[in-house]
């Protein structure tokens, strides 16, 4: 069972928070203390500086670790913050970066048709992934309406909140069939199971939110989780490299 | 996996380990409207202890936190059903003085159950400092009992400043300081140094990497009791954490089994006694 996190963080917070995990060598030596095979990595510069700053600091760590593939973040281009879309998307290639965050509740945009419809358009279009924490910047409702808006968007719902927002989690998965949720604060108990038994274990990425919390504690939770083997190996690596091949750059 | 320890190898083999008991003093049972929990009553608590190797889950039944028509009536109950392998405190609500009196006066008679009172300040709005709780407090104080404080480094109602006023004042009792202070990990830190009847509970400190670390460094790991807040939580994700820490197996032991060991030996209830029990590893009823 290979696991491929979808929530790692890269960067030294604004807040100088325990064990922030500054270099690309620091995290890679922890992903092998862990057993992590590989990592979707975005940098906490893009959520507390602005992206543009967090998306070049994210792309000089990785560009030569083929372990870890880039999460860039975006906001809305309206005033030219970044370059036009085509070039964008060219230059996410180029840097191995194979998904994209937005915080519209952190960098006071709306994530919706009229604020940001070309790229979640063209995200659509192309099935690169967007992933929105509801920790940092986005909210339940945000995401309703941006779903209802573009029902195709692959989209990757992260730290989803203490345990048993399944009332919120579930209707968005049974709705839309690209939308799949991480386990980082996916932690309440039977929730693997019950998740993968009414919903699939296609829908369920493993994430850790490392640096914030260790990778193991979901890693274990997935090893004994009273599910086939099959379903362990997706939701630990398969889902997430399934979904980020099929993203068409 | 996990880490390179060899009681992580084992937990991560087995999903538990018979040299490595689980004693999990802060868990919860029942529904609460605001979660979805699958694994909320006994039975399918029972299950997961059994996946991770915990003996002894002690628990505050969600019912009896927040519907004061009903009581401590379901713990009562869940532990008659399941003795060997649960044991409940006693929840004290400071809004119904009565029913408090009621618990306390029926304490006794229920040795098989109880191993001591809970107390969330925060859920009930009276800071635990409040002269309504003070018969509860006097009552642990007189008996040596386990007290189980829901406590947060912010809180009006919990937090550390009023948590030291209580250690101070009631020197008998054994704290056990739920969630530590929440995010306010030095004030957890000054506590546990400054009173020996406080126990750092790691429900919560589970959650941040690094705040383990901290506690073994700077307290020791014979203060730090586990926790999960099941069924809130999967207890697998909170070992995971404590076996990805960067602390040695010992202070493993000490967490998950030695130091609750010793403190319910302290209170006179290890081995647990109850009548009709069938011993820590054996489920009645299950």
């Amino acid at each position: 069972m290979g696991f491929f996190d979808c929530n790692v963080q890269l960067g030294l917070p604004i807040e100088g928070r325990l064990a922030p995990v500054a270099t690309p060598r620091e995290l890679l030596l922890e992903m092998d203390r862990a057993g992590v095979e590989r990592a979707l990595v975005w940098h906490c510069a893009q959520l507390e500086a602005a992206p543009q700053v967090g998306n070049q600091l994210l792309s000089e760590a990785i560009a030569q670790e083929p372990r870890l593939v880039g999460c860039w973040a975006v906001m809305p281009d309206h005033d030219e913050e970044f370059p036009p879309l085509g070039t964008f998307l060219a230059r996410m290639k180029e840097a191995r970066v194979a998904a994209l965050r937005a915080f519209p509740g952190r960098h006071d945009f709306l994530l919706n048709a009229v604020s940001t419809g070309e790229l979640l358009s063209a995200m659509t279009a192309r099935r690169i992934p967007l992933i929105l924490s509801l920790e940092r910047g986005a909210d339940w409702r945000t995401i309703y309406e941006l779903l209802g808006e573009f029902p195709d968007l692959v989209c990757i719902l992260c730290d989803v909140g203490w345990p048993g927002q399944d009332r919120m989690v579930r209707p968005l998965l049974r709705r839309y069939p690209h939308v799949y949720v991480d386990t980082a604060n996916y932690t309440v108990d039977g929730g693997v199971e019950s998740l993968v038994s009414h919903c699939g274990a296609h829908r369920l990425l493993f994430g850790s939110d490392f640096p914030d919390s260790y990778f193991g504690g979901m890693m274990l939770a997935i090893q004994h989780a009273d599910v086939p083997a099959e379903a362990k190996a997706a939701i630990a690596g398969g889902n997430l490299a399934r979904i980020l091949g099929e993203a068409a750059l | 996996m996990m880490g390179p320890s060899q009681l992580a190898a084992e937990f991560w083999r087995a999903g538990k380990s018979a040299a490595c008991p689980i004693y999990d003093l802060h868990g919860h049972m029942g529904p609460k409207g605001t979660l979805f929990m699958p694994r909320a009553e006994a039975p399918e608590m029972m299950r997961t202890m059994d996946g991770c190797g915990m003996r002894l889950l002690v628990f505050s039944h969600h019912l009896a936190l927040r519907s004061p028509d009903i009581g401590n009536a379901p713990a009562v109950e869940a532990v008659r059903r399941y003795p060997g392998r649960l044991r409940a405190y006693c929840v004290i609500n400071p809004h119904y003085p009565q029913q408090v009196e009621a618990d306390l006066a029926s304490f006794a008679a229920h040795s098989d159950v109880y191993l001591g009172l809970k107390l969330h300040a925060d859920w009930h709005g009276v800071p635990i400092t409040d002269a309504r709780y003070q018969p509860a407090c006097e009552y642990a104080d007189r008996h040596g009992l386990l007290l189980l404080v829901h406590t947060r480094g912010d809180s009006a109602y919990s937090g550390p400043q009023l948590v030291r006023q209580m250690a101070e004042r009631y020197p008998q009792v054994r704290f056990i300081l739920g969630h530590s202070f929440m995010y306010d990990w030095d004030a957890a830190v000054r506590v546990a140094r400054d009173f020996s009847n406080a126990y750092l509970d790691l429900c919560g400190p589970f959650f941040y990497r690094g705040v383990l670390e901290k506690f073994v460094g700077e307290v020791g790991s014979d203060r730090l009791l586990f926790g999960t807040d099941m069924p809130w939580f999967d207890p697998h994700q909170a070992i995971g954490a404590l076996m990805s820490a960067d602390i040695g197996d010992d202070d493993r032991h000490n967490i998950c089994h030695r130091n609750a060991e010793k403190l319910l030996r302290s209170i006179g209830c290890l081995p647990l006694s109850a009548p009709g029990a069938q011993g820590i590893d054996a489920p009645a009823g299950s």
